[in-house]
């Protein structure tokens, strides 16, 4: 499904907003559980990397929002029959929301967005906040099992251990994250000046941009033969 | 056009710079050379603004002057669009954008039109050979492709002055010509060059002028060939000589086999579908010094990933210290074969030096409770002189120290087999003797040294055994002296270490 790599930003980031409208308007639990699932199981179909991490990670946020909701209602003296579909579709609409988002920061990269935001002419700063914020998180991703290969690299006994340890492990690659998370900002920081990004100046790009975003340069078509 | 006057530069203590001197005219292209530590990246730093532009030291003085006016009173945009700058450390500049986006980065932040932009950027994808990569993401390339499109990006728009900080890092042979002629032919376009790098001989071509750097002091730039003969000025610079006479390596007693892989073939496949790596078979074996080289991209980090079990293999076994290693966690692994890569940052993560060097003894924790554990750490850590840096922050550390840290960890975990990753610190004369100890002290412990390098003459001093890696496989497997007359070698159309002065015995 590489060609939804190369689908324009913005359209990626309408259809992600129509779907967590859909998700949160949805008429009862049933509906909303149904869209869900139907958004996971697309998000498997159209092969998204990292969709078993995701996966993992959704279910880790189902359980932990249907606790603090089931919680939180008991306490309020509401039955576990009635909170039961409150906290499952509240859990829904997360799922649905979530999936929406991560579909487009994992199938967008930052010089797509980049494209896609100077195409259309947007000022300089709301293009550098859209290009971060969609894309330094699959990096930190990155980052982190990188982190985690380092660990195995230097004899730490990351995989054949129970999950507790494995649940603890992960936890401490949240310092050298932290660290790798400053340095990255640094290098952007250091390259956005060295290479004269401006924030007066709106920008300009390379790329031809349309419904779909030129993913390497094509010196082939009309628009280089004028 | 540039003039450095007086200028000191420290970091707390000692200048690294003192009063120091450079004058570059338009037209001119100086190499400075210098040991680890000795301040070129700070003084090329200073030259290209960045100190103190974007960087802040603690104590600085002196005047910086291009064309006659201080560079503090140049627009920033105007001082980055006339100076281009590639630093060491690439991922320091370097995000995750395509070989396009980095090239056209500057040119697209200028409000350039669309079609000059692209007529730029095929022209230098063209120039530097970089259409293969084109569309791939650049921080998923080799560290020698990513220097050629970092070189690419800061020749985009044209600047009037190039500094380049050890450009030749992680460039094979063949890429360093390369690198060369595109200098040469960006001349006419970028007028003057400042580099600073530890391999003189490799920018010949590209410079007229050297100076060497010691004591915070920049030499008089001489001409490079008069520069070169001069043994003792390299030397009180405290580098390896270029043109020193070749000492054969040391041969030492080989015992029992400690690594063997064998008929190694990679899941990873090439773009053409071939494995990366297909059928590789060879052995290590206690006492040994094992060079591996081979073209940028031959696949030589594949295979100590596969080693290790980071890569996946399709078929074919490892066998560590006798038992078959396949079935082994990437971790039991790492306990046999330690990696010191060249770039230390990767695979740091605690938060202290000590720390790092407890990790690696005992593959668990940064802290122990146990005076023998922390007495070897310190140990190991005084050895490679970094004694008075324990508490430090390893990220904090130098390039040079973080690259000594490796070596104490590697020392200290024990591991059978040290696989170094292109050892920069070997060099300068500090850094090689560090480098020597090391593989003294794995020699007499039974233990081995694989050593992956594109730089000749350090594997020919120290490798009592070459491999060389071809299109995926082992094509030339024996002594080291051989191997530079093997018809594998010349098929890479490189020079031999040490071509053209005489050899002297260790």
């Amino acid at each position: 499904m590489i060609w939804l790599h190369d689908l324009n930003f913005f359209v990626k980031l309408a259809l992600a907003f129509a779907v967590m409208v859909t998700a949160w308007l949805a008429p009862g639990w049933q509906a909303g559980i149904a869209f869900a699932l139907l958004c996971v199981l697309l998000l498997w179909l159209l092969r998204v990397p990292g969709v078993a991490g995701y996966s993992k990670g959704a279910a880790l946020l189902t359980a932990m929002v249907m606790a603090s909701w089931l919680l939180n209602l008991t306490l309020q003296g509401i039955p576990l029959a009635a909170a039961l579909p409150v906290a499952a579709a509240m859990a829904a609409r997360l799922v649905a929301t979530t999936a929406a988002f991560f579909f487009v920061m994992e199938t967008s990269t930052p010089g797509a967005i980049l494209a896609a935001s100077s195409a259309a002419r947007l000022p300089p700063l709301v293009t550098l906040v859209l290009s971060l914020t969609f894309g330094v998180i699959p990096m930190l991703r990155a980052d982190f099992e990188r982190i985690a290969d380092a660990q195995r690299a230097r004899g730490m006994e990351i995989d054949d251990v129970g999950l507790p340890s494995r649940l603890r492990f992960a936890l401490a690659r949240g310092v050298p994250l932290l660290v790798q998370a400053i340095r990255m900002a640094h290098a952007i920081s250091f390259s956005l000046s060295l290479y004269g990004y401006d924030l007066t100046r709106k920008r300009t790009t390379w790329r031809q941009v349309g419904l779909m975003v030129e993913p390497r340069l094509m010196m082939r078509n009309k628009a280089d033969a004028k | 056009m540039l003039d450095i006057d007086k200028l000191t530069l420290g970091f707390g203590g000692t200048p690294v710079l003192s009063e120091a001197r450079l004058t570059l005219s338009r037209g001119q292209k100086l190499l400075v050379c210098g040991a680890a530590g000795s301040g070129k990246t700070s003084l090329l730093s200073v030259a290209a603004g960045l100190i103190p532009r974007l960087v802040t030291v603690p104590e600085l003085s002196g005047t910086v002057t291009l064309d006659g006016q201080p560079l503090g009173s140049i627009d920033r945009q105007a001082l980055f669009r006339r100076i281009g700058f590639i630093g060491q450390n690439l991922e320091d500049q370097l995000w995750d954008l395509s070989v396009e986006d980095i090239i056209a980065f500057p040119l697209e932040n200028r409000g350039m039109a669309k079609a000059e932009i692209r007529a730029r950027l095929k022209m230098l994808i063209d120039g530097f050979g970089l259409s293969a990569l084109s569309g791939r993401r650049v921080l998923t390339l080799s560290g020698g492709e990513r220097r050629l499109v970092a070189v690419a990006a800061a020749l985009a728009s044209g600047p009037d002055l190039l500094v380049m900080d050890e450009p030749t890092t992680g460039l094979d042979p063949a890429a360093r010509r390369r690198l060369c002629s595109i200098l040469d032919q960006a001349a006419q376009d970028v007028p003057s060059l400042l580099i600073a790098d530890q391999d003189a001989v490799s920018l010949l071509p590209v410079v007229d002028r050297l100076a060497l750097l010691h004591d915070g002091q920049l030499c008089a730039p001489q001409p490079p060939a008069r520069c070169l003969e001069n043994h003792a000025a390299w030397e009180e610079a405290g580098l390896l000589s270029p043109m020193r006479r070749r000492r054969l390596a040391p041969a030492g007693a080989i015992g029992r086999p400690l690594l063997a892989v064998s008929a190694l073939i990679t899941q990873l496949t090439r773009s053409v579908g071939d494995p990366v790596l297909n059928a590789v078979t060879f052995e290590i074996r206690t006492g040994e010094v094992v060079a591996l080289i081979g073209r940028n991209g031959a696949g030589k980090t594949t295979l100590f990933k596969a080693m290790l079990g980071l890569t996946k293999a399709a078929r074919g076994t490892i066998t560590l210290d006798g038992a078959a290693a396949d079935r082994w966690t990437v971790a039991a692994r790492a306990r046999k074969l330690a990696y010191v890569p060249q770039n230390m940052r990767h695979i740091l993560f605690n938060m202290s030096a000590i720390g790092e060097v407890i990790f690696a003894i005992t593959a668990a924790t940064a802290h122990s409770n146990d005076p023998e554990v922390v007495a070897k750490a310190r140990a190991a850590l005084a050895r490679y002189d970094l004694g008075h840096l324990e508490e430090a922050n390893p990220f904090s550390l130098s390039v040079r120290q973080q690259a000594l840290l490796g070596l104490a960890c590697a020392d200290a975990a024990g591991a059978l087999v040290a696989i170094i990753d292109e050892p920069l610190l070997a060099r300068d004369l500090r850094g090689r003797q560090l480098l020597e100890r090391f593989i003294a002290a794995m020699r007499e412990t039974g233990r081995a040294v694989m050593l992956i390098s594109h730089d000749l003459e350090l594997v020919d001093d120290l490798a009592s055994r070459l491999m060389l890696l071809d299109e995926g496989r082992i094509a030339y497997d024996g002594p080291t002296d051989e191997g530079w007359r093997s018809q594998a070698f010349a098929k890479l159309g490189w020079s031999a270490p040490y071509a053209s002065v005489p050899e002297e015995t260790a």
